[in-house]
């Protein structure tokens, strides 16, 4: 009576059950495809789609390049593959995460820089970092164990915290045992830490430097992977689902947990010793919230539990902060970006070509207002030259002494901005050109300038609220069904 | 059926809640292979007691014994290891994970390979593995063809509920228990799906080898499979026996308050 | 023994003390109602002391008052008050109530992008520096004395105000009907709105009113310490969040009870514990950690018992 199991869904009943309600996205057409495509590769094979165009990148670009874009996005990605361990596949909110990236690197330092005369080899010190942090992470998972979700991230909260503190005063506290030690260098850090030195080859070079970060995170990446689809790898996924089921299906909870802590913490422990020798220097105010910060923007951005996504999500993350730096780039971003959403948000054509018609005359009308009236709001400048920055002069207002008035100008935009949603339609389409003349004008007078520090930080909280009103699972995360 | 060894025990069992006392000192012998039914009306505390079975719940006072051996006190991931596993009154599946997933991962307790021989894949973590699926496969077998095929890669959140039921049974199976603890197996079922229940749960004692207990509401079922019935209400077992017996005993008509008669025709 | 620095570090942790306890009602009452910790809390604090800052200047400034000390100082706290507690109804409009229905995390990240916003944006228009209150001359710097105990008018101020206020909100959740709504959608959202309550309602007077207490901590901060900058929200949201689970999240005594241990133990660590000031922090982690382990619904909370 056995049958032949049925080889492809029955039309009717089962994917048009998943697929309705949007709980898995069928894509069709090229996406389909691509995506189909994909899935079938082996793990291995799917490292290589990004190891060889990243490995081609020092070829064609300079130094100076490879530093700033290359090796740190490498370095994130290796971290944000050790924090996914712990968040995306054990579901473990883990906020003290970069305190162990800065254990490993104050730990390789301590090893190998003049702070204590030691210089070790890379063979010998890396597998001893590796393992004392470990071992930390071991330590902080253990009253970790009965605590779940927000318990827990306070918990690595404070760690984080305490570590940053320890490590910014280590050089003033008397050790029991060794006596007054400047173990950590206080507020300067451990400086001259030495390069990679691997049985008498030294990686020196940014160059050298790039391609082991790369082979590092092609290993890591291929190593998950395969604890992804192992007996391990199950067990964290059904932890992350349900732990009271997982408990009761012979999975040890507590003891997977702290599995999970050590290994994220032995991956960041692991970066960090190769992060102080291409800083050449471990620093407190590296291993603090803004780092964390980031790491978690890139999960977010990448998807929770999504390999690929996150290599992706390191990528943008730390090459997009270096090209805001200067005004020249930053501004195609910022308008690029809002002219993206509008194309996304306002069909039929017609609707779009009024709005931006609309802020065009809205804007040259302000101006105009403003010079015969008050010509101090018209007094100024715009930042940089170039045609764009020219022809903004005779458009939008730039009053000579911005900052008080572009303050304003900021605050109201956030209220603005809070009660543009609650409108009606109607409301929405008249309101939308003043509201986009506003924003031109507190990017321009404000934002512009400080785009070296706050601004960036802002558009990243900005972004990160957005990001999860429009797609709580990242941008490559897969949408979960939730147990409530 | 009779005459077969004690596999679990429980005596004098005690477990109160703040002021509650759910469960009062019940004493319960399961033999080996026997199906016992456990009936009650809601609040009786049937679930709580499969709670503490499985080791949720810490009983006040007491004893539990799997084959002779206590399992208060002890981890509930140890206590399926030694051989108790149980499906959930509300489903708890593993909704992101495939069918497939969801029976594999209920063998970690069997298997060995750590973490860092599955990161490199090794000869034998590669054989262990093949084994994992090739007990899935046998376990999601046992269901004819509804749990086969393209479905062992579908999430499980798409599957119907009935399937999403025996996606449960097969993972209980796949921890290699030899007890099942099956809470309202038929909850929701329509009557062609509740004679499929009461079928397998037969089939599981007969090919399967295990011994089972039910918590069931409908009376179809129970006296369709159970060699026993037991009856609480408010933690106190009031009757003990079989269907007939039980379903005729005055005082679990009162309990269910209205039922005359247990209609099983 | 020194009584002196006793009574010194006493009131100092008293009113460092009434300060916590405002934060962490505010991380309570939201965490009691969505389950959520609310990481924008502290950075709410923070607004709340420039809105005091600039109430202050616009209404002449600490040398110059358009009106008595009295009610410069009664406008600051209402104006703060009010405005955090307009934030706080826009922060849980805009980045958490979309969010009520996604998985848990989510509401999380877009916490803390709010408080980075926060943050950054307080950085942009108010600058690195720090600000001087500069209300010595406004209030009476005299410090008073009982015996050995002096304590200053802020001081004071701050204790009292935080008391007043927090007696207000039990009257109020305890007896009002909105406190009773409030109570019952604490304990399951889906049956309250269907009795009847208007659960989104509810849910923006809770961070109305949290948000309005963080506020008015702000502006005491300010009137005590003297300086506030744009940092200040994030150890002071930390220590208020510790607070708030020390004495059991959710429960509003509990709030007030954890304020008054951290603050307390954090100035007896100053003055008595080895290297006090440096690691003053990490001493009240370390409490945190100590009661999370012992037990972990806090003193005066309920261990939540989960239907199986």
């Amino acid at each position: 009576m056995e049958q032949q199991p049925p080889d492809t869904p029955r039309i009717g009943v089962d994917e048009w059950v998943a697929s309705v309600e949007g709980k898995r996205e069928r894509y069709t057409g090229v996406r389909g495809a691509l995506a189909r495509e994909w899935e079938r590769l082996p793990p291995p094979a799917r490292v290589l789609v990004f190891a060889i165009p990243a490995a081609l990148f020092p070829l064609v670009t300079t130094d100076g390049n490879v530093f700033r874009y290359g090796l740190f996005t490498l370095v994130y990605a290796l971290l944000a593959l050790g924090l996914n361990i712990v968040v995306g596949f054990a579901g473990l909110l883990d906020l003290g995460y970069v305190a162990f990236f800065g254990c490993g690197a104050y730990l390789y330092a301590i090893l190998a820089s003049p702070q204590f005369g030691n210089h070790w080899q890379a063979e010998a010190a890396i597998p001893v970092v590796v393992v004392f942090t470990a071992i930390v992470g071991l330590l902080v998972g253990l009253p970790s164990r009965r605590l779940f979700g927000d318990y827990l991230a306070i918990l690595t909260l404070f760690f984080g915290q305490a570590f940053v503190i320890f490590v910014n005063n280590a050089n003033r506290i008397d050790f029991p045992i060794f006596g007054h030690t400047d173990l950590t260098g206080g507020s300067n850090g451990i400086a001259n830490i030495d390069p990679l030195n691997f049985f008498g080859y030294t990686i020196d070079s940014t160059k050298k430097q790039y391609y082991f970060l790369l082979i590092s995170v092609a290993l890591v990446l291929i190593l998950l992977m395969f604890v992804n689809e192992s007996r391990t790898g199950r067990a964290w996924r059904a932890l992350r689902e349900d732990p009271l089921a997982a408990e009761v299906m012979s999975i040890p909870v507590n003891r997977l947990k702290l599995l999970a802590f050590v290994c994220g913490a032995a991956t960041a422990g692991f970066t960090g010793a190769i992060y102080g020798t291409i800083a050449t220097a471990a620093l407190p105010g590296d291993y603090d919230v803004g780092l964390l910060i980031t790491i978690y923007a890139i999960m977010i951005l990448g998807g929770f539990g999504s390999i690929m996504g996150i290599v992706v999500g390191a990528i943008v993350v730390s090459s997009v902060p270096e090209l805001l730096r200067s005004s020249a780039n930053a501004r195609p971003l910022f308008y690029g970006a809002i002219l993206l959403a509008l194309l996304v948000k306002l069909r039929p054509w017609r609707l779009l070509a009024a709005e931006l018609g609309g802020l065009l005359v809205l804007g040259f009308g302000i101006h105009a207002i403003a010079a015969a009236a008050y010509p101090r709001l018209v007094d100024g400048e715009s930042i940089g030259s170039g045609v764009f920055a020219q022809g903004l002069d005779h458009w939008m207002l730039f009053p000579k002494n911005p900052v008080k008035i572009a303050d304003v100008a900021y605050i109201l935009l956030v209220a603005a901005i809070v009660v543009y949603p609650q409108l009606s339609r109607l409301w929405r389409a008249v309101l939308l050109p003043p509201l986009l003349y506003l924003v031109m004008f507190v990017w321009e007078n404000l934002l512009l300038v400080h785009i070296g520090g706050a601004t960036r930080l802002i558009l990243l909280g900005a972004l990160l609220v957005a990001l999860m009103n429009v797609r709580p699972q990242g941008l490559f995360g897969t949408a979960t069904v939730e147990i409530v | 059926m009779t005459g077969e060894a004690t596999l679990l025990e429980l005596k004098a069992v005690d477990k109160s809640f703040g002021g509650l006392r759910v469960i009062a000192d019940l004493d319960l012998v399961v033999k080996e292979h026997e199906i016992v039914s456990v009936i009650g009306p809601n609040g009786a505390g049937k679930t709580t007691l499969f709670n503490l079975i499985t080791g949720i719940y810490r009983p006040d006072s007491g004893e539990i014994q799997l084959d002779g051996r206590n399992l208060v006190g002890v981890a509930p991931h140890k206590i399926t290891e030694l051989g108790i596993a149980r499906t959930f009154q509300t489903l708890r599946l593993f909704l992101n994970m495939t069918v497939k997933e969801n029976v594999m991962a209920a063998q970690y307790g069997h298997t060995k390979v750590g973490v860092l021989r599955s990161m490199v894949r090794t000869p034998g973590a590669r054989r262990e593995e093949k084994e994992i699926h090739r007990l899935a496969e046998e376990k999601l077998r046992f269901f004819g063809d509804r749990l086969m095929g393209y479905r062992w890669d579908q999430f499980a959140y798409s599957l119907s509920y009935a399937n999403r039921r025996r996606l449960e049974i097969a993972r209980a199976m796949a921890t290699q228990a030899r007890i099942l603890l099956l809470d309202e197996p038929a909850a929701g079922m329509n009557p062609r799906e509740t004679h499929e229940i009461t079928e397998l749960i037969g089939k599981l004692r007969e090919d399967g080898g295990y011994t089972i207990l039910v918590i069931e509401h409908d009376m179809h079922v129970v006296e369709g499979i159970s060699d026993r019935v037991v009856a609480l209400d408010h933690g106190i077992k009031i009757a003990e026996g079989s269907f007939e017996a039980v379903a005729t005993d005055p005082r679990v008509i009162e309990a269910y308050l209205g039922l005359r008669k247990a209609e099983t025709k | 023994m020194n009584w002196s620095l006793f009574f010194d570090l006493t009131v100092s942790g008293l009113t460092l003390g009434s300060l916590y306890a405002l934060i962490a009602l505010g991380y309570s009452l939201v965490y009691g109602i969505l389950k959520l910790l609310n990481f924008a809390h502290g950075d709410v604090y923070m607004i709340g002391a420039f809105i005091g800052w600039y109430v202050l200047h616009a209404l002449g400034g600490p040398l110059n008052p358009t009106f008595t000390g009295g009610v410069v100082l009664l406008l600051m706290f209402i104006i703060a008050m009010l405005g955090c507690g307009v934030l706080g109804v826009a922060i849980e409009r805009f980045a958490y109530r979309p969010l009520r229905n996604a998985p848990r995390i989510a509401p999380l990240i877009s916490a803390l992008g709010v408080s980075i916003f926060l943050q950054n944006s307080a950085l942009l228009v108010f600058g690195a520096g720090f600000r001087d209150y500069d209300t010595f001359d406004l209030i009476g710097v005299k410090t008073h004395n009982i015996g050995q105990l002096f304590f200053s008018v802020p001081q004071l101020l701050t204790v009292i105000t935080s008391i007043c206020l927090m007696v207000a909100l039990t009257v109020f959740v305890a007896r009002s009907r909105l406190g009773k709504a409030m109570r019952s959608t604490s304990f399951d959202r889906e049956a309250a709105s269907m009795m009847g309550i208007d659960v989104d309602r509810v849910i923006s007077v809770t961070f109305f009113i949290g948000s309005a207490l963080a506020g008015a901590a702000g502006v005491m901060f300010g009137l005590v310490f003297g300086q506030i900058y744009h940092f200040m929200g994030f150890i002071a949201g930390l220590k208020g969040f510790t607070a708030a689970v020390i004495g059991g999240i959710g429960s509003i005594p509990g709030a007030m009870l954890g304020g008054l241990i951290v603050g307390l133990g954090e100035s007896y660590a100053t003055g008595y514990l080895p290297q006090g000031s440096t690691f003053q922090n990490l001493y009240v982690f370390a409490l945190l950690i100590l009661v999370i382990l012992v037990r972990p619904s806090g003193l005066l909370g309920k261990a939540a018992l989960q239907k199986v």
